[in-house]
C-alpha cells in the first residue's frame, strides 16, 4: 500500500485530535499520528511544526517548555479550550463532508445512492 | 489562548527575538535526536538513522527558514493580541473606576475643558488673524510699504500716505530689496449692468498681480500690460463673484460690465485665492491699475528678496525716495514704513494681550487638575498598594493611570473643543461693530491639533505625578499604617498647597488686569465729551457732477439746503461744517503765534481744522468759554476760535482772544501756492470748549482751528434732531425736490460713539469672562485643597473638640488656614500684576496702569472668593462629632 499525502487543512485537525488526549511534544506527536494512521500518511515533520506554529498563533494551542521522560528540555503542546471547541466543530464537519463525498463517488449508475456501509 | 495574567506569571509574553529563535532551533535538534534514536532501536545503524532522520524532516535549511519565519509571525500576532487585550482591560477598568466617582470626573473633565476651550476659542482667532493674514506664496516676506509724515504727527492717530506713481515706479525700477512690489487700489464701484445698481468691491492692480499671488486665471485671462496701453478698459472677475452674479457662466468672457458709468469687457476669472488682503469682503471685481499715469497714487505690498530685512529695505527705499524729487536741507517729508501683515491686524496688542490672559487661565486650570488628580492619588495610595501586593507590576500600575489620565484628558478635550467652538462664536458676537475681520476666525487644524496635545501632555504629566507619588511609599508601609496617616504627610500637603497659591496669584494678576480695563471703560463712558451727541447727526451729501468744479454753485445749493433743513419738523437747528465727529481735517504746517518766536522752518505739525458756520457751536451743544461765535464770515475778516485745551496751554489764566495765529504752510504739505510765511494771520475771536469728537479719551490740548470762511462749500451738515433719525427721513425729498436724485448718508453721533467704545468694550468683556473663570477654577482649587484637609484633619478635629475646643475656634482655624493661602496668592499676584499691567498700559484711559484702587478691590475679590471656598469645608468641619472621629480608622 502507498502512503497517501495529507489533504490541506487537514493536518491541522488531526494535530489537534493527537492533542486532544495529552500535552505531547512536537516529535510525539509525530509519532502518534504515524501509529494512529498505521504509516499510511506521508507527512514530512517540518510541516508537522509548520501546523503547530500556526495553531499556536490562532491561540488553539498554548505551549510550554517541559522536561521529556529521559530528562531532555522540549516544548509541550496543550489543546486550549478555544482549540477544543475548534477540533469539535471541524470533527463533525469533516465527518459530514466525507460522507458526502463518499456517498456521491460510490452511488450506483441509477443515480440512487448507494446505502451507508456499502 | 493564555489569558494575560497567567502569561505575565510565566514571563512568557515579551520574549526577545534571538530567545524564540533559538527555541525553534533547539525543538529541530531534540525531534530530529528523538527520531534517530526510534530508528536505531528498530535497528538501523547511527548513521543511517541521521541520514534517515533529516530526510524524513524535509530540506533542512528550508525548513527552518519557514519555521522561523512560522514562529516569527506567531510572536507577533500573539504580543499583539495581549497588548489589545490588556488595553480594553485598562480602559473598562479606569472607565469603572472614573465612573463610581462621577462628581470628582466631572469637575476634573470641566476644569480641562473650560481651559482647553477657551485657548482654543483665543487660538483660533490668533492664528486666523496674526498667524496666517495673508494667502500668498513666501507668506513670511510679505510686507507692505508706506509713507508716513517724518514728523509732526501729534495727532495719536496714524497717518500714512500712500506713494505716489513716480515714486513706485523708482522703486520698481531701482529697489533691490524686494522681488516684486505691487500696487493696489481698493474701493466700492457701482455695477449699472443688468437690474438695479449694486454696491461691488473692485481693486486695481497690476497685470502682474495673479502672478504675485501665486494663482493663474481659472478661465480667460488676467489683463496684460498692453491693456492698459490700449486704454485699460477690462476687468478679471473674482471666482466668488462670478459664481454668485453670474451663476459660473463660461460665456460672460468678452461681455462688458458697467462699473461708475464706465464700461469694461470681462478679460479673465480669478481663483478665490487672489485677494489683496484677507477680508470679509473681498473683491468682486479685478481693474488694471496703471503705474505710468502720475496722478495715481497707491497702496503698495511687496515680496522682500529672501534674507533682507525690513530695516534694510526701508533704507534703500528712503535713499531711492529722496532721489526722486528736489528736497530742501536733505529733509525728506516722507519717511518709508515697512510693516508685515501681523502688524498690520488691527487690535493686534489686544489679541496678543488675550493670549496671554488666556494662558493664565489655561495655567490655572492644570494647576487645578494637577491637584484633583493628587488628591485622588493620595485617597488611592492603600488601593494601589494592594494591587501592588497582588502582583501587579509597577509598570502596569503606571499604565493603568496613564489610561486613567489619558481618558480624562480626551473627554476634557472632546468637552474643550466644543466649549472653544461656542467660545469662538461668542467671541465673534461679541465683537466690535468695526471689526468683521474676527469672522474670519474659524476651529482649524492647528487649533485643535494643538488643543489635543495639551490635552494629552496634560493626561501624561499628571498621570506621572500620581504615580510618582504613589511609588514613593512602599506597599508594606502603606499597608501597615492607615490611610489617613499615610496620606496627611507634610509634603504631599506643601505641594497642593502651592498649586493653590500659584491659582491665586494667576488669577490676582487677572483681576488687576480686568479692573483696570473696567474702569478705564467706566471713565471712557462718563467722559465729559464736551458737546452733546444726543439727537445730533451728520448729513452728507451725495457729490454730483459739477458741484467740484464749481464751489459757488455748491454754496449756493448748501445755504439754500440748510435753511430748508431747518424748516423740517423734529430739527432744531442745523449748522454746516467740514469735518463731522468721527472723522478729522487737518492743515499741515508750522504752527505760528503773532509776537512769539516762530518754530524753526521746516517744524510740521498736524493742526486740526474745521470749517464751520457761525451756528455750529449752538448745534452741537459746544459753549463757547471766551468770546462769541463769528461775527463776519468773510475771508477777509480772517477770524478763528480756537479750542479751550490749546488756549489754556499756550496762554494760561490769559484770555486768547484777540491773539493772532497762522499755520505756515511749507513744501511739506505740498502747496506751493502761498510761499513760507506769506500766509495771513487769524485773529482769535473765540475759544470753545474742548470737544472729543472723535471718541472720548482723545487728546484735549491739540490746537483746533475753526474757521468761518468757505464753510458753505463742505457737503457735510451737522444736525440737531429733537428725537431720533425719523426727523431726517424727509430730506431725501427735499434733496428730491432740490434735483439731487441719490439719497445722503446720515450717520448717528451716538451710534458712531458706540462704535468708537466697542473695541475697549469687547476686550473688557473679554477680559473680564476669563477673569471670571479664573477665579471660579481658583475657587474650586481651593475649595478642593480646604476640603481634603479637613478630611485628613478629622481626627485632630475631633480630639480638639473633645478637649474643649468651640465651634468658633475650629471654624476660624479653617477659614484662617483658606485665607492665608488666598492672602499670600493675592500678595504674589499683586507683584506680578505690576508688572504684567504693562500690557495693558496704552489702552488705559483715565487711569493708571499702577492704579491702587484696582490693585486693592482685586486682592479683595480674591479673598472673598477664598472665604467663599472655605465655607463648605468649614462647615463640615464644625459637623466632625468627636466620638466618630476618634475611633476611626
Amino acid at each position: 500500500m502507498s502512503r497517501l499525502p495529507v489533504l490541506k487543512g487537514t493536518l491541522d485537525l488531526l494535530v489537534l485530535r493527537a492533542l486532544s488526549w495529552t500535552p505531547m511534544h512536537g516529535f510525539e506527536i509525530v509519532s502518534w499520528l504515524e501509529r494512529a494512521a498505521n504509516s499510511s500518511l506521508e507527512i514530512e515533520d517540518s510541516a508537522l511544526y509548520q501546523a503547530v506554529y500556526r495553531l499556536e498563533e490562532r491561540g488553539l494551542l498554548q505551549a510550554e517548555w517541559g522536561v521529556t521522560e529521559n530528562n531532555r528540555r522540549a516544548r509541550y503542546y496543550k489543546l486550549t479550550s478555544a482549540g477544543r471547541t475548534h477540533l469539535r466543530a471541524e470533527t463533525r464537519n469533516w465527518v459530514q463532508y466525507a460522507d458526502t463525498v463518499t456517498s456521491i463517488l460510490t452511488a450506483s449508475k441509477s443515480g440512487e445512492p448507494a446505502p451507508a456501509g456499502t | 489562548m493564555i489569558r494575560s495574567g497567567v502569561r505575565r506569571a510565566f514571563r512568557l509574553a515579551l520574549r526577545r527575538r534571538d530567545r524564540w529563535e533559538r527555541e525553534v532551533e533547539d525543538e529541530i535538534k531534540l525531534h530530529l535526536s528523538l527520531r534517530a534514536e526510534q530508528l536505531v532501536a528498530q535497528g538501523a545503524t547511527p548513521e543511517e538513522a541521521f541520514r534517515e532522520a533529516a530526510r524524513r524532516f524535509g530540506p533542512l535549511t528550508e525548513s527552518r527558514a519557514r519555521l522561523l519565519e512560522a514562529a516569527r509571525h506567531r510572536e507577533l500576532r500573539m504580543h499583539r493580541t495581549e497588548y489589545i487585550a490588556d488595553l480594553r482591560q485598562d480602559v473598562s477598568f479606569a472607565a469603572r473606576t472614573l465612573g463610581r466617582q462621577k462628581g470628582w470626573t466631572a469637575i476634573t473633565i470641566l476644569t480641562l475643558a473650560l481651559g482647553i476651550g477657551a485657548t482654543t476659542a483665543v487660538f483660533s482667532v490668533v492664528s486666523t488673524l496674526l498667524l496666517s493674514p495673508v494667502p500668498f506664496p513666501h507668506a513670511d516676506r510679505i510686507v507692505y510699504v508706506e509713507q508716513q509724515p517724518s514728523q509732526g504727527n501729534s495727532t495719536g492717530i496714524r497717518v500714512t500716505i500712500t506713494p505716489s506713481a513716480n515714486v513706485v515706479r523708482a522703486w520698481m525700477q531701482t529697489a533691490h530689496s524686494f522681488e516684486a512690489i505691487e500696487g493696489t487700489a481698493f474701493g466700492p464701484r457701482m455695477l449699472k449692468t443688468a437690474g438695479e445698481p449694486s454696491r461691488v468691491m473692485t481693486a486695481e492692480v497690476f497685470p502682474t498681480f495673479a502672478q504675485f499671488a501665486g494663482q493663474r486665471p481659472l478661465r480667460g485671462r488676467m489683463f496684460t500690460a498692453q491693456d492698459i496701453l490700449n486704454g485699460g478698459r477690462v476687468v478679471a472677475l473674482s471666482e466668488s463673484f462670478w459664481r454668485q452674479r453670474f451663476g459660473s457662466d463660461p460665456s460672460v468672457l468678452g461681455k462688458m460690465i458697467t462699473l461708475n458709468d464706465t464700461s469694461y469687457m470681462i478679460v479673465g476669472i480669478l481663483p478665490a485665492a487672489v485677494q489683496i488682503e484677507r477680508r470679509v469682503r473681498p473683491a468682486d471685481v479685478f481693474l488694471p491699475l496703471d503705474v505710468q499715469d502720475d496722478k495715481r497714487s497707491m497702496a503698495l505690498l511687496g515680496r522682500l528678496r529672501p534674507g533682507v530685512t525690513i530695516e534694510a529695505a526701508t533704507k534703500e527705499l528712503d535713499s531711492i525716495f529722496a532721489r526722486t524729487g528736489q528736497f530742501s536741507s536733505g529733509k525728506l517729508p516722507f519717511k518709508t514704513v515697512i510693516t508685515t501683515p501681523a502688524q498690520r491686524v488691527q487690535m493686534r496688542d489686544s489679541l496678543v494681550m488675550l493670549t496671554a490672559a488666556v494662558a493664565l487661565v489655561l495655567l490655572i486650570a492644570c494647576a487645578n487638575v494637577a491637584h484633583l488628580l493628587l488628591a485622588r492619588s493620595a485617597a488611592r495610595q492603600r488601593e494601589l498598594a494592594i494591587r501592588a501586593a497582588l502582583g501587579a507590576g509597577r509598570w502596569r500600575l503606571l499604565r493603568q493611570l496613564l489610561t486613567e489620565s489619558l481618558m480624562l484628558a480626551f473627554l476634557g478635550s472632546a468637552c474643550g473643543i466644543f466649549l472653544g467652538w461656542v467660545g469662538l462664536h461668542g467671541l465673534i458676537a461679541m465683537r466690535p461693530t468695526w471689526y468683521d475681520e474676527i469672522q474670519l476666525a474659524h476651529l482649524n487644524a492647528l487649533t485643535l491639533w494643538v488643543a489635543i496635545g495639551l490635552a494629552a501632555l496634560s493626561g501624561i504629566v499628571f498621570g506621572l505625578i500620581g504615580t510618582v507619588q504613589s511609588a514613593r511609599y512602599s506597599a508594606h508601609d502603606t499597608l501597615k499604617n492607615s490611610a489617613t496617616s499615610v496620606s496627611a504627610s507634610g509634603r504631599h500637603h506643601r505641594g497642593r498647597a502651592t498649586l493653590v497659591v500659584s491659582e491665586m496669584a494667576l488669577s490676582a494678576m487677572l483681576l488687576v488686569g480686568a479692573t483696570l480695563l473696567i474702569r478705564s471703560m467706566a471713565n471712557l463712558q462718563n467722559a465729559d465729551l464736551g458737546f452733546d451727541p444726543k439727537g445730533l447727526y451728520a448729513v452728507r451729501l451725495p457729490t454730483e457732477p459739477g458741484h467740484d468744479t464749481m464751489p459757488a454753485a455748491r454754496s449756493a445749493f448748501m445755504t439754500e439746503f440748510v435753511s430748508r433743513l431747518r424748516q423740517l419738523p423734529g430739527v432744531r437747528s442745523a449748522a454746516i461744517a467740514s469735518v463731522a465727529p468721527g472723522s478729522r481735517s487737518f492743515s499741515i504746517g508750522r504752527l505760528e503765534i503773532d509776537g512769539e518766536t516762530a518754530p524753526p522752518a521746516g517744524t510740521t505739525l498736524f493742526v486740526d481744522v474745521n470749517q464751520v458756520e457761525p451756528g455750529f457751536f449752538a448745534t452741537m451743544g459746544i459753549p463757547l468759554v471766551q468770546g462769541t461765535t463769528f461775527t463776519d464770515t468773510s475771508a477777509s475778516a480772517r477770524q478763528v476760535i480756537i479750542n479751550a485745551g490749546f488756549a489754556r496751554k499756550h496762554w494760561g489764566d490769559e484770555s486768547a482772544l484777540g491773539h493772532r495765529v497762522r499755520i505756515a504752510q511749507n513744501e511739506l504739505s505740498g502747496k506751493d501756492e502761498h510761499p513760507a510765511n506769506s500766509e495771513p494771520w487769524l485773529t482769535i475771536v473765540g475759544v470753545a470748549h474742548d470737544a472729543a469728537t472723535t471718541g472720548p479719551g482723545s487728546e484735549s490740548t491739540a490746537p483746533v482751528l475753526y474757521t468761518a470762511s468757505g464753510a458753505t462749500a463742505s457737503p457735510t451738515v451737522m444736525v440737531r434732531t429733537s428725537g431720533d433719525a425719523k426727523a431726517l427721513a424727509p430730506i431725501t425729498g427735499l434733496l428730491h425736490t432740490m434735483g439731487i436724485r441719490n439719497a445722503p448718508t446720515i450717520d448717528g453721533t451716538e451710534e458712531f460713539l458706540s462704535r468708537a467704545l466697542s473695541g475697549p468694550r469687547f476686550i473688557m468683556l473679554v477680559l473680564s469672562i476669563f477673569t471670571g473663570l479664573a477665579l471660579a477654577l481658583a475657587g474650586v482649587g481651593l475649595y478642593g485643597v480646604m476640603a481634603y484637609t479637613v478630611t485628613q484633619q478629622t481626627r485632630e478635629i475631633g480630639i480638639r473638640v473633645a478637649l474643649g475646643a468651640s465651634g468658633s475656634r475650629i471654624a476660624r482655624s479653617v477659614l484662617w488656614r483658606g485665607t492665608w493661602l488666598a492672602v499670600l496668592g493675592a500678595a504674589v499676584g499683586l507683584v506680578s500684576a505690576n508688572w504684567a499691567t504693562k500690557m495693558i498700559e496704552s489702552q488705559l484711559h483715565g487711569v493708571t496702569r499702577s492704579d491702587p484702587l484696582s490693585f486693592v478691590s482685586g486682592a479683595l475679590v480674591l479673598i472673598l472668593v477664598a472665604i467663599a471656598a472655605c465655607v463648605v469645608p468649614t462647615r463640615r468641619a464644625l459637623a466632625v462629632d468627636p466620638m466618630t472621629a476618634i475611633r476611626a480608622d
